[in-house]
């Protein structure tokens, strides 16, 4: 590889990025500006806000239906709070309060207390959503308080007892924690999520131009005639996506903490101590550069794919969503890094800014995060350069279809990729809003609505929509009898393999409590078990099934069945919001795809989805009996050496299953 | 100098079946020619170009530039080439003289070579008032011969223009057809392909007549003239059209 020319296209795509008024905003001039605004802006407007408040004082009306001495010494003790004007009640009283021109009505009732003793009730009405009326509140109560404390002594005095018996037990606090420290944990929440996500974006916005964008301004041809070598025009481009990437983490980092330096410190926190120390810092972006190279690979092979930068964009939305799920572990209290963590991508650079900012990691993290980062990179950047010199790719045909005139010209065309990562998009989108609408208002119901409105009505509606033969789209076929006998044969230890899978992982990432908790409500319904088998298996079973093996299959089948079987999976995997079960979920989908396309016929994913969903009920309901008891450690686990039996019967079962299906659309 | 030999390009159609986009042709152009390559559009010329500018790789056959292989010596094939079509646009947020510099540099030019290059071809072609104005604020015909100078700033033995003419006016369109008389001039091999029967005539030292990815005829005006019967270049070509579909329906019946 001839590194000059590198140079030469790293410098010009620079030069050109600092030419584009759009990337020079959001990569460098947003962060500068963006933190100081939200944060001082805030800052500095709440004070404004509370002195506007404090002047404006407030007018309130006092019933007082008690008259005696100590009430009337109350009153008194309201009406001098400063800009605090004190009415008696009136009839007209109630339409001020109303109009607002009140913000408070307070009653003084007494009633006589165990000893004899007059004791004081005070009725304060406000309106707790106003701010305004909140301060009243508050300073009204702290007024009674007062008058409280006034009481309190002189009946001590009377009775020749020492006003301080009051105060008996006072807590002061002293904390350990430095200024340093303080700000290092507040950062270290939010600062991984903020980077990474600056990161992504920064990175996308040059990415999707520098290719994408050169098809559609056709200048690529004019690059690929020149001498320069494919491998040198995507280093140079790599190179160029890091580094305005690792700008825009600088700049946010530095934005960042000036910003929120200024914040504490205007809080009253002792920041003399507390800054960023050389070394965190250094540390933290030499963290980000494994981070910067594998998102810039990534997205560049992306931009590659991508005829124009609208797909580019398209393409890069969910990248940008699973990013960001992953940054957002920062903010889990539970998880936290070690060694295993350091493996995963992007978790293991949130979790280690987070423990760096605390200063608790060890080498050992450092080199795993950066070094299983590399690994990733080097593979994404292989894919780019692969894609690059693929030229079916790199010269995709305009009219492919994914246009809505291609749909409109012919309707199958409506089966590609863009059409389908969109509505995949707007289905996980509905999912999230519609999904945890229903099911916060009854939780089985709500699994139900979502599974038929979210998930089945949408995919019929489209296909009616578009007046497509569901019946063969979908693959709506009766299978051969001996297909259907196999399958729970290959459904039952596919669970079981599956699920001690998903009980190793969690050896290694434990699910947090709250998670366990959450799931648990899930299994043990006090629903009759036959509808909590209809609901959590029956259904998703047949719905789940016809979006994504009978649906989603087919916006992917250009690039081969296999292609087809490998994306569904991994949509059906992000699909179910939870990454601790990706990974279970993503091999399950790999078969459920695998018998679909290969039999021609969905019933059989949708039985095998269906005894994959009872088995798991089947076990958290009848896991802790007796007769079960062999087979399952703890409440709901399974033993391990059950994997063994589990793989021999999945694999002649499967073995058979291919055998049987030789005359398959595969 | 071009040799094409047997050259094929396929591609996969939806269907599963496959276009011939380029059916095994055979040509070659020499230094100080100007070859045309004749056809409609979709009759397989910016394929064919495309190939020889080493963007496609053939299905099979072969060709040279220059005596280097195309799918060998990729590199030194572009080193010899300069490439023109409609579709080698440019970076509207360089200036012409950064985006001229940029590809000279990508050649591996010396950058005193390229400003003194592109100091001799501004003069030739009047480009000195726009030549430090952003690209995206020139007119088409600024940009073309921006792209001129690109595409010559290495000094390549041979050129290959595609469509060079397509979409512009008058006035830009003379200054190609002069540009492409000069590089013979100045011995360089000349590609180009056009559709325009008028452009052909007026530049051509000879004619490939390409239609569905098969060549039809190959010779100098004249030699066509003689071999149809004809004196315009539009009849000569829907004469060997024509011969070309009777033989095809000849064929179809006999099967």
């Amino acid at each position: 590889m001839n590194f000059k020319k590198v140079g030469v296209v790293y410098r010009k795509e620079l030069l050109e990025v600092l030419r584009d008024k759009r990337t020079l905003f959001t990569t460098l001039i947003l962060p500068i500006i963006l933190y100081p605004l939200l944060i001082i802006g805030f800052n500095s407007v709440m004070s404004r806000q509370n002195a506007v408040l404090e002047e404006q004082g407030a007018t309130v009306a006092l019933v007082d239906s008690v008259n005696t001495e100590v009430s009337l010494m109350m009153a008194k003790e309201c009406a001098q709070i400063e800009h605090y004007n004190l009415v008696p009640y009136s009839a007209s009283t109630p339409t001020l309060y109303e109009n607002k021109d009140i913000q408070a009505i307070v009653t003084i009732r007494d009633s006589l207390g165990s000893d004899g003793l007059a004791a004081y009730k005070i009725y304060i009405q406000y309106d707790k959503s106003k701010d305004r009326s909140q301060k009243v509140y508050r300073k009204l109560s702290d007024a009674f308080k007062k008058s409280e404390k006034k009481l309190q002594s002189n009946q001590l005095q009377l009775s020749g007892i020492n006003s301080e018996f009051l105060d008996l037990v006072s807590v002061r606090e002293r904390d350990t924690s430095t200024a340093q420290k303080k700000m290092g944990m507040l950062l270290g929440m939010f600062l991984p999520y903020i980077m990474i996500m600056m990161l992504v974006a920064g990175a996308s916005t040059v990415a999707s131009d520098l290719v994408a964008g050169e098809k559609e301004r056709k200048t690529l041809e004019t690059l690929l005639v020149s001498s320069i070598g494919r491998q040198e025009i995507v280093f140079g481009k790599y190179l160029t996506i890091i580094t305005l990437a690792m700008v825009n983490v600088v700049i946010n980092l530095f934005s960042i903490s000036f910003s929120l330096r200024f914040m504490m410190a205007n809080m009253g926190a002792d920041m003399g101590s507390a800054q960023l120390p050389v070394k965190a810092i250094f540390i933290l972006i030499m963290a980000m550069i494994p981070l910067a190279t594998f998102f810039a690979a990534l997205l560049l092979s992306i931009s590659t794919f991508s005829r124009n930068m609208k797909e580019a964009r398209t393409y890069e939305q969910p990248i940008m969503m699973v990013a960001m799920m992953m940054g957002m572990v920062s903010f889990l209290p539970a998880v936290e890094m070690n060694n295993l963590m350091a493996l995963i991508p992007v978790v293991n650079i949130a979790l280690l800014f987070k423990a760096v900012m605390i200063n608790e990691y060890t080498l050992a993290q450092l080199f795993i995060t950066i070094g299983s980062t590399i690994l990733l990179d080097v593979a994404a950047i292989w894919i780019t350069i692969k894609l690059f010199t693929t030229e079916s790719i790199l010269f995709r045909a305009d009219d492919d279809g994914s246009s809505l005139k291609a749909v409109a010209k012919d309707k199958r065309n409506f089966f590609n990729p863009f059409f389908g990562i969109v509505y995949f998009t707007i289905a996980l989108v509905a999912l999230y809003y519609l999904g945890g609408y229903f099911q916060a208002k009854d939780l089985m119901s709500g699994l139900l609505k979502t599974q038929v409105y979210v998930i089945l009505i949408p995919v019929l509606g489209v296909l009616g929509a578009l007046k497509l033969k569901g019946k063969d789209i979908l693959r709506l076929k009766m299978p051969k009898l001996k297909e259907l006998v196999l399958i729970p044969f290959i459904a039952i230890p596919a669970a079981i393999i599956v699920s001690i899978i998903s009980q190793l992982t969690n050896l290694v990432f434990p699910f947090p409590p709250a998670y366990l908790k959450l799931l648990g409500k899930l299994f043990t319904m006090d629903s009759n078990l036959w509808k909590v088998f209809l609901v959590m298996a029956v259904t998703p079973g047949i719905c789940e099934e016809l979006l994504f093996r009978g649906f989603m299959m087919r916006f992917f089948e250009k690039n081969g069945a296999k292609m087809a079987v490998i994306i569904s999976a991994l949509l059906f995997a992000a699909f179910h919001l939870d990454p601790f079960r990706f990974l279970p979920v993503f091999l399950l989908g790999l078969l459920l795809g695998y018998l679909t396309v290969r039999s021609g016929s969905i019933i059989n994913s949708m039985l095998s989805h269906t005894i994959n969903n009872g088995l798991a009920l089947f076990l958290v309901t009848y896991g802790s009996t007796n007769w079960l008891k062999p087979l399952v450690s703890g409440e709901d686990s399974l033993q391990y050496w059950l994997i063994a039996p589990a793989i021999l019967i999945f694999s002649g079962a499967i073995y058979l299953f291919h055998k049987f299906t030789n005359k398959g659309e595969n | 100098m071009i040799k094409v030999q047997n050259l094929t390009k396929d591609f996969p159609k939806k269907d599963g079946t496959v276009f011939h986009a380029v059916d095994n042709i055979s040509f070659e152009a020499g230094d100080a020619e100007i070859v045309c390559l004749l056809g409609v559009n979709g009759a397989g010329k910016t394929t064919t170009m495309r190939i020889l500018s080493t963007v496609f790789q053939p299905s099979s056959g072969t060709a040279e530039i220059q005596g280097w292989d195309i799918a060998k010596d990729a590199q030194k094939v572009r080193e010899n080439l300069g490439f023109l079509s409609g579709d080698t646009g440019l970076y509207n947020r360089l200036r012409g003289r950064e985006f001229i510099t940029y590809f000279g540099r990508l050649y591996g030019i010396e950058d005193t070579l390229i400003d003194q290059r592109i100091k001799d071809m501004a003069d030739l072609l009047d480009m000195h008032e726009f030549l430090d104005k952003k690209i995206e604020f020139l007119s088409t015909g600024m940009k073309q011969k921006v792209s001129i100078v690109r595409s010559i700033i290495h000094d390549p033995p041979v050129m290959i223009f595609d469509e060079p003419t397509a979409g512009l006016d008058i006035l830009t369109a003379r200054n190609i057809v002069a540009f492409i008389r000069q590089c013979k001039e100045r011995g360089k091999c000349v590609l180009f392909s056009t559709h325009i029967m008028r452009e052909a005539e007026r530049l051509a030292d000879r004619i490939v007549m390409i239609h569905k990815g098969l060549i039809l005829a190959n010779g100098s005006l004249d030699e066509l003239r003689a071999i149809s019967g004809q004196t315009d270049l539009d009849d000569i070509f829907v004469y060997y059209v024509n011969q070309f579909t009777d033989e095809t329906e000849v064929l179809a019946h006999e099967f």
